[in-house]
């Protein structure tokens, strides 16, 4: 009987008859966990795209998209049991992620299950598609993608960056390099990548400081990064506690380069930290930021009224690097579907592999080019780095009022293409 | 071993310190006049820093005018919590009593991050002058004044116990509520002003926070530090809660600096303050200036 | 044997007295519960079979703490750190020794037990709010070892673990993982209940009620206090165990103070001192965040929804009912969900004659 009702499913399931069914996609967020400051406009970025795409091109080879959205919290453990719920009831055929640590503990699921998982993670242990690297630690990953440079990769321009800039301001001998975050995959994705480039490039490296992903009271932090006499620290959590530590810091009067993670600073710390986020080095991941001008801008202010109508709401620098993760997934699919074919999430795995400097149509000047082979989940090697500026008292007036007068903006410093180097897959 | 990073962490140590002996001061005050452990602490904190956040950015009220509302505010806090949630406890085992605070906790942090979103939201400058240098370290302003303002307080509830009637009344009440009772003490009016006044002490110290780091969820974890602090000061001490909380924040720094200095673990400023509790616990439970506890058959 | 229990006491002999299951409607009820239950994973969809794994495995964990806190009248706000315990040996033992899951299991439920009696000596000497703090203290320093030993734990990524397998059948589906659940359930459950008839039980029970007493009558305090802590982290080690190989994934994270609170909850809102109890109160903490998602769901898009915003937000209102529900519980029915339960029962028992 059991058998039966078994047969009789497969065959409805395996029916192109059922084409006008929706395409489950998963979707996790953190909307109320500890990164959750980012992982509110960058889930929103993702849902509203995806929103956008089955209004205004009616989902994807006529199916509209079916998007199981889940706010896990920033726990692993809920994000896994969620992903096995979604395998188990909904099918679905791609997921939209979010964090390190559950990320990196479903690579073993989506590999067996075969099912795309474009995170918000951007660990290099992600980009190892055929597992070959040789890296510790690093499975095969084939099923993994995200749109940016990994951590690993954005550090290293910093870092590139960071070099050059200390000649130019005429430092003498070895500057001071300084890797501060929480104990916790995602700050440590980078950690030992970034030190041993460090190194090459002629930096001191002192022991690392370790600060909570919470907002809290980091001043013995900053006092110990004073007595060290760093010159350049890197700061690998999230915005909401890299405001609490620039602030301190600054209370402590600690003269040092901070660079931040691609999560580390947007808009809204600026406003939160103020005049303490003033000089902060960061790379973004799009080739502009919400103010300036791009032909595919046309399409972010479409995309943001979706949960906008009025369009006053500023949208960070996560939102449009949001988009345009959502964007991959969705021309991945679109390659699938070519031709009549089954979206699959093997297919749409290949789909990935498709295009080579890849921008979604429709996005051009904002999403970055990206490129992926099936062995090489390095999406970009391309950082480019922009520098917070705050000229004065950000408490008063929205971000958007704040950078329409000129108190904060968003300055380009310089774009670093990186070598894409064997040996650094996966790390 | 520098001197100088030692001496100023031991300086951050004392100034945090006394944040946190407020914290354990009101702490304490409900324990001693209601014999009941509020767990919900550190979420008293945060409704206090966020509501004057409130009144200063949504209503545009000067720090003044905004502090004081807050205060009448956690004064009614304070006496509707217990009217609801306490008055209805009195008698039940201590476990009970326990889990309610508990789940006032969790229900008062959800609150708030539902009504006030999860972004760290900074508070309007309310000093001309951010820092103040003092023996060479860099202070917030906002720190000195909540050194201040617990020094008031201290003195302010020194005075109160002693000489003023409803302070006697408490004291009464937490030696013996029967007799309290028989002499004409209100005793749940004792409670629920115990109650509004460790909201207030507690809402002071949560705004100090608040000017200092911003206003976020991360205020509830000085009700989890406080544990430490009145444990080694005595459970029912005044003056043992606040000499707990500067001890806990020098440790928590000296930790820090034998952590960045040799160790290199990067947890000790968190976990120290832990294990000092528990080898406390083994060693000297009723902390330095607490009662002992007499059993009597 | 008679089929409901009569009006007037009949019980002649000791034996008698302490049947857990004393009349044939009750052990007909069982009967039928546990063929129902054994029916389930052919009809319900994964979704709900999942939610009764976790209701088992929480409860298992929550009768541990029930017996410890209930029984033997100790506080333990650490009871998460215990589970989390027991997770990670199970996954540590069949990484590192390569040992059958099955093997793993109970072998983990011990080395939990001595990490609880290791704990429990120090709490054997402490009472009440002292004992409380102390086990708080415990649980953040059990987090933190588990944060920092990557041996062990791997570290704050977490580990990997497999499901069991029988033979060369693995268990690593909700319908067939269900079973060997409840046959856990069902075993820890009736140990339970047996170790209060026992001369122990009755001694945990002295301890709770008036401890002098107990002690005068020669009764060691130390170590049935410790003995209580065993064997709540025994419980708490098979739960967590359990959890362990259905989610196949062990991480720190999810053994927070949050959890440890959670498991209070259970307990309380179960009832205190109630073997029943303690499944009731795990079914009630796994289903309370369902049904705030369903009621979210329910109004979602309409006019509330968008008055309290409570689409993006409805992880705080479960975390609100959470809250919400232990005050609520403590205030109207402090002796939670059994007491409720038994007299309902009573209730149709006396029908109509009851008021």
């Amino acid at each position: 009987m059991k058998a039966a009702l078994a047969v009789a499913a497969t065959l409805a399931l395996a029916t192109p008859a059922l084409a006008q069914q929706r395409i489950p996609v998963g979707h996790l967020m953190d909307n109320s966990g500890a990164t959750s400051d980012v992982g509110v406009p960058y889930g929103q970025g993702v849902a509203d795209t995806l929103a956008w795409v089955n209004q205004t091109r009616q989902g994807v080879a006529g199916r509209q998209l079916n998007v199981l959205g889940f706010d896990y919290g920033y726990q692993a453990p809920r994000a896994v049991s969620q992903y096995q719920s979604w395998t188990g009831r909904e099918r679905v055929v791609a997921i939209q992620g979010w964090g390190t640590a559950d990320t990196e503990a479903l690579v073993r699921f989506v590999n067996r299950d075969r099912i795309p998982f474009i995170s918000g993670s951007y660990s290099a242990a992600l980009t190892d598609a055929g597992g070959k690297s040789g890296r510790a630690g690093v499975e095969a990953s084939p099923y993994n993608f995200f749109f940016g440079p990994s951590y690993s990769d954005a550090l290293r321009g910093m870092l590139r960056w960071a070099a050059d800039d200390w000649k130019a301001k005429g430092g003498q001998g070895r500057p001071k390099y300084v890797h501060m975050g929480g104990n916790h995959p995602y700050p440590n994705s980078p950690k030992e990548a970034g030190e041993a480039m460090a190194r090459d490039l002629g930096f001191e490296v002192l022991p690392a400081i370790q600060f909570a992903l919470t907002p809290g009271d980091y001043t013995s932090q900053c006092l110990t990064l004073k007595q060290q006499g760093a010159n350049y620290a890197y700061l690998g959590n999230t915005a909401g506690s890299n405001i609490s530590v620039l602030r301190a810091c600054q209370t402590a009067g600690v003269q040092v380069q901070f660079m931040g993670n691609v999560w580390g600073m947007d808009e809204n710390a600026m406003k939160a930290a103020g005049a303490a986020a003033n000089g902060v080095v960061f790379p973004v991941r799009t080739q502009v930021v919400t103010g300036q001008d791009a032909p595919g801008m046309e399409t972010i202010r479409a995309i943001s009224r979706i949960s906008d109508p009025a369009g006053t709401a500023y949208r960070p620098v996560h939102y449009l690097a949001g988009a345009c993760a959502a964007m991959l997934m969705v021309e991945a699919m679109d390659t699938a579907a070519a031709n009549g074919g089954q979206i699959t999430g093997e297919r749409i795995q290949r789909g990935f592999y498709e295009r080579t400097n890849w921008v979604p149509k429709g996005f051009e000047g904002v999403c970055t080019p990206s490129t992926f082979t099936n062995e090489d989940h390095r999406g970009t090697m391309r950082v480019a780095i922009y520098r917070a500026v705050v000229g004065g008292d950000t408490s008063q007036g929205s971000v958007a009022d704040l950078i329409r007068a000129g108190t904060m903006r968003l300055e380009p410093v310089t774009t670093v293409e990186l070598e894409r180097k064997r040996e650094l897959l996966g790390w | 071993m520098d001197g100088t990073l030692l001496f100023q962490l031991a300086l951050n140590g004392l100034i945090v310190g006394a944040l946190y002996g407020v914290v354990a001061m009101s702490f304490v005050l409900i324990y001693k006049a209601s014999q009941v452990v509020n767990f919900a602490q550190g979420e008293f904190l945060l409704v206090g820093a966020w509501m004057c956040w409130w009144f200063l950015t949504e209503w545009q009220l000067p720090f003044v005018i905004g502090f004081l509302f807050t205060l009448v505010f956690m004064t009614l806090f304070g006496i509707i919590l217990q009217v609801v949630v306490l008055r209805p406890l009195i008698g039940e085992p201590v476990i009970s009593v326990i889990m309610a605070t508990i789940g006032m906790g969790i229900f008062f942090q959800a609150l708030m991050k539902w009504i006030f979103g999860v972004f760290a939201k900074p508070f309007p400058p309310v000093f001309t002058a951010e820092r103040v240098s003092v023996l060479g370290l860099e202070v917030q302003t906002a720190y000195l004044l909540s050194l201040g303002i617990s020094l008031a307080i201290m003195a302010g509830f020194g005075w109160f116990f002693r000489y003023s009637r409803h302070g006697l009344a408490m004291r009464a009440t937490a030696f013996d509520q029967q007799v309290a009772q028989s002499l004409g003490i209100s005793v749940p009016r004792v409670f629920a002003m115990s109650w509004a006044i460790s909201a207030v002490v507690s809402a002071v110290a949560g705004v100090t926070v608040g000017m200092v780091n911003g206003v976020s969820s991360a205020l509830s974890f000085y009700g989890i530090k406080v544990f430490p602090a009145v444990i080694l000061g005595g459970l029912d001490s005044i003056l043992g809660a606040v000499l707990g909380g500067l001890i806990v924040g020098v440790l928590e720094n000296l930790a820090q600096y034998v952590d960045s200095q040799w160790l290199n673990w990067g947890n000790m400023y968190q976990v120290a303050p832990f294990y000092a509790l528990l080898l406390i616990l083994l060693i000297k439970p009723y902390g330095l200036f607490g009662t002992k506890n007499i059993e009597r058959i | 044997m008679t089929v409901m229990t009569p009006a007037g006491d009949f019980r002649t002999s000791y034996r008698a007295d302490t049947t857990i299951f004393p009349t044939l409607g009750s052990r007909a009820a069982l009967w039928a519960g546990l063929a129902v239950l054994c029916f389930a994973p052919l009809v319900l969809d994964r979704y709900f079979l999942s939610l009764l794994i976790n209701v088992g495995t929480l409860g298992i964990a929550a009768l541990g703490l029930n017996i410890l806190v209930g029984f033997t009248g100790q506080i333990s706000i650490g009871h998460a750190a215990f589970f989390g315990f027991g997770a990670f040996s199970s996954a540590w033992l069949h990484d590192t020794f390569g040992l059958p899951v099955l093997l793993c299991i109970p072998i983990a439920g011990v080395m939990t037990a001595l990490i609880g009696l290791v704990f429990g000596a120090p709490a054997a000497r402490l009472k009440g709010l002292y004992l409380a703090i102390a086990t708080l203290a415990a649980q953040f320093i059990l987090e933190d070892f588990f944060a920092r030993a990557r041996w062990f734990t791997g570290g704050v990524a977490g580990r990997l673990t497999e499901s069991p397998a029988i033979g060369g059948f693995a268990l690593d589906r909700e319908e067939t993982y269900f079973y060997l659940v409840l046959a856990f359930v069902i075993v820890m459950f009736v140990a339970a209940a047996n170790l209060m008839r026992t001369r122990d039980g009755r001694a945990l029970v002295a301890v709770r009620d008036h401890y002098l007493s107990a002690e005068i009558m020669g009764i060691n305090l130390a170590y049935y206090r410790t003995l209580s802590f065993g064997i709540a982290s025994f419980y708490a080690g098979i739960g967590g165990a359990l959890y362990a190989h259905h989610l196949q994934f062990v991480s720190v994270e999810a053994f927070n103070i949050l959890f440890s609170i959670q498991f209070l909850g259970m307990v309380i809102i179960g009832g205190l001192g109630s073997i029943m109890g303690s499944l009731m109160g795990a079914a009630f903490m796994v289903a309370l965040p369902e049904v705030v998602q369903s009621a979210a769901d329910a109004v979602a898009g309409g006019a509330i929804d968008r008055a309290l915003k409570i689409g993006g937000n409805i992880s705080f209102l479960r975390e609100m009912a959470i809250g919400a529900a232990i005050i609520l519980f403590l205030i109207f029915e402090p002796d939670g969900l059994a007491r409720r339960w038994k007299l309902i029962k009573a209730y149709w028992k006396l029908y109509p004659y009851s008021h």
